[in-house]
């Protein structure tokens, strides 16, 4: 029963991760599921729901539906929402209920896809895994089936992973392409439609659901990525230095002992950690209850999605920690704790608070203050 | 490397054709890696004396994402690859997605490109019942499905269901029939009766295994024909089925 979550709030889902990755790409996402569900994915995890509209639905699954294995129903409520619609492209994903029975996407994705003439990819999201897999998975899709290369183009930049389940809206990823703006360098991608992806001549991941289509691009197209976040002033200028980088380039941190410790999505937590120390000298350790696979981590830092080996780690490691409001409830009474509320895991409930430390070292000395 | 799967009713002999048919091959210097898809976990049973593996999901249980591949493949008679996909206990579970879980597994880690195998066979419990047990025949994985069965009445039935599976799933770019083996060693059998049924899908019966009570002996012993009784009609009846599957 390790895994358990007794206190701790869950992170949102795959199918989250999906929904949120490919919300202002114009194209259509159906969730495989039953009704009801839709809520979860495009409202309660999205907070663009009532500001940008976007294509997201729910294929209504029902038990007769799952124990039959009524794919057709599927495929032809697919394809006439998007001749109705006409999404630039449609992407299916699954629940548990399919996963259950084996609904073979990847051969439904091209039934629609003859049927519509609209391209359709699908994700093999189950519902039981993180939203670092599904939008990880869906960005990856999204690049393999769109972006074509024509030529590099030099002092550019694609910024990867973002969605507002890491970021929330308040102005963080409007910050980081400003920061590239105003140095001259030119952002080709953020989230929105584009084709020219593998065009770019370096990529900045911002979250691990960037990660995949990173690697991709990197094997595949030779385009070099940094993961990192401008946070604060110095890491910033750090990050400016992008186009310099000829193969890929991870924050390193070589905490061995800390009694800081920040909890929370990795790429997040790395930058954090690592503008901590630029700006003040601190040195952090970090507790991952997320994926890192692919990252460099520090001696000090600590990988568990058990809410039982957290609070015992921060008990006999932490008297400070930076982390979302709920894990509170499971930090030592004694410790210092610093809100840094996280939209995938905590939701709407502290959304009010979220800081906006891109670029600004004023806010993270408030943060640990 | 080319990927089949041998489906069939229960009882049939299917894990019995595999492993004979894994070691016919391994012997002539093929790279074999036979995969059980059934929560018995036994499809490899006669590759390790009679010694039961551990199964994917049963290691995936314990360890989590800590699983690699040393926890689940293992070496068996004449080299061959075995793997278990196992599952749940009797009566409990999903068995259908634990063969699916069990098959993405091996992909994310990389099993294939690992071990390189020139062959690999999918032992798949019985029937196309649901979703999971499609999966071996899905794009991807096997290019043809045999399926073994005797001329019995019910034999057939699963066999013409398989078939059909096939047959439905043309457009989705699954498994080719490649065709029916017939073995004899179950049950009195006549092939017109299985003729009629290779009509009907437009295939071929590959191969026969007579009766010989070798066969019975050599699974008490816990070993295969091959291994055990290598100069009989039997083992070269299983030499040209493998032969032909590995054209």
């Amino acid at each position: 029963m390790n895994n358990t979550l007794k206190i701790l709030s869950c992170y949102s889902a795959d199918t989250a991760g999906v929904c949120s990755i490919l919300y202002e790409l114009g194209g259509m996402v159906v969730v495989h599921d039953a009704s009801g569900c839709n809520s979860t994915y495009s409202t309660h995890d999205e907070p663009r729901w009532n500001k940008k509209p976007s294509n997201i639905f729910i294929s209504a699954l029902t038990e007769r539906d799952a124990i039959m294995g009524n794919d057709a129903g599927f495929i032809e409520n697919v394809s006439s929402a998007a001749k109705d619609l006409k999404p630039k492209f449609i992407c299916i994903c699954g629940s548990p209920m399919p996963a259950l029975i084996g609904t073979d996407f990847t051969a439904l994705a091209e039934e629609i896809e003859i049927n519509t003439s609209i391209p359709c990819f699908s994700v093999a999201t189950t519902g039981t895994y993180s939203y670092i897999q599904g939008a990880g998975e869906a960005l990856l899709q999204y690049i393999k089936k769109f972006c074509i290369f024509k030529k590099k183009n030099h002092n550019t930049v694609n910024i990867l992973g973002f969605t507002p389940l890491d970021f929330y809206i308040n102005g963080q990823l409007e910050r980081i392409v400003k920061l590239f703006a105003d140095n001259g360098i030119n952002v080709n991608f953020i989230g929105k439609y584009c084709e020219d992806i593998l065009c770019a001549s370096v990529n900045l991941v911002i979250s691990q659901s960037g990660l995949k289509a990173a690697k991709y691009m990197w094997e595949n197209y030779n385009i070099p990525y940094m993961c990192g976040i401008p946070i604060g002033e110095k890491l910033s200028e750090l990050i400016l230095k992008i186009q310099n980088i000829q193969s890929p380039t991870f924050i390193e941190r070589n905490t061995e002992k800390s009694d800081l410790y920040i909890i929370g999505e990795s790429i997040f937590s790395q930058s954090l950690s690592y503008a901590i120390e630029l700006e003040t000298g601190l040195k952090s350790g970090i507790i991952y209850p997320l994926e890192n696979e692919g990252l460099k981590t520090a001696p000090a830092d600590f990988t568990t999605e058990s809410e039982e080996e957290t609070e015992n780690f921060l008990s006999l490691n932490a008297k400070k920690i930076i982390a979302d409001p709920i894990y509170k409830n499971i930090a030592p009474k004694n410790a210092v704790f610093h809100d840094l509320p996280h939209f995938a895991f905590s939701g709407r409930c502290y959304e009010h608070i979220i800081p906006n430390l891109i670029c600004n070292s004023n806010a993270l000395k408030e943060l640990i203050k | 490397m080319i990927k089949i799967a041998i489906y069939g009713k229960g009882g049939i002999g299917k894990s019995t054709v595999c492993s004979n048919i894994s070691v016919a091959l391994a012997k002539k210097g093929v790279k074999v890696m036979q995969i059980g898809c059934d929560p018995k976990a036994d499809s490899t049973i006669l590759l390790h004396k009679g010694e039961k593996l551990p199964s994917i999901m049963e290691e995936y249980t314990k360890k989590g994402t800590a699983l690699s591949l040393d926890d689940i493949v293992f070496i068996g008679e004449e080299g061959v690859i075995c793997c278990e996909t196992g599952g749940p206990p009797p009566g409990t579970g999903c068995a259908g997605r634990g063969i699916i879980n069990s098959l993405e597994r091996l992909e994310k880690l990389s099993a294939y490109k690992i071990y390189k195998p020139d062959i690999v066979i999918f032992d798949v419990l019985g029937d196309v019942v649901c979703g999971g047990f499609s999966m071996p025949m899905r794009k991807g994985y096997a290019q043809k499905v045999y399926v073994v069965t005797s001329s019995e009445k019910m034999s057939r039935y699963a066999c013409a269901n398989i078939s059909m599976a096939l047959e439905n799933f043309k457009g989705r770019g699954y498994a080719e029939l490649g065709g029916y083996i017939l073995n004899k060693s179950t049950s009195p059998s006549d092939r017109d009766s299985l003729n009629e049924l290779c009509k009907d899908f437009n295939t071929q019966i590959i191969g026969e295994i007579s009766y010989d009570p070798i066969i019975k002996s050599a699974e008490e012993n816990d070993t295969t024909i091959i291994h055990s009784y290598p100069d009989t009609t039997v083992a070269e009846q299983f030499k040209n089925i493998a032969e032909k599957i590995y054209a």
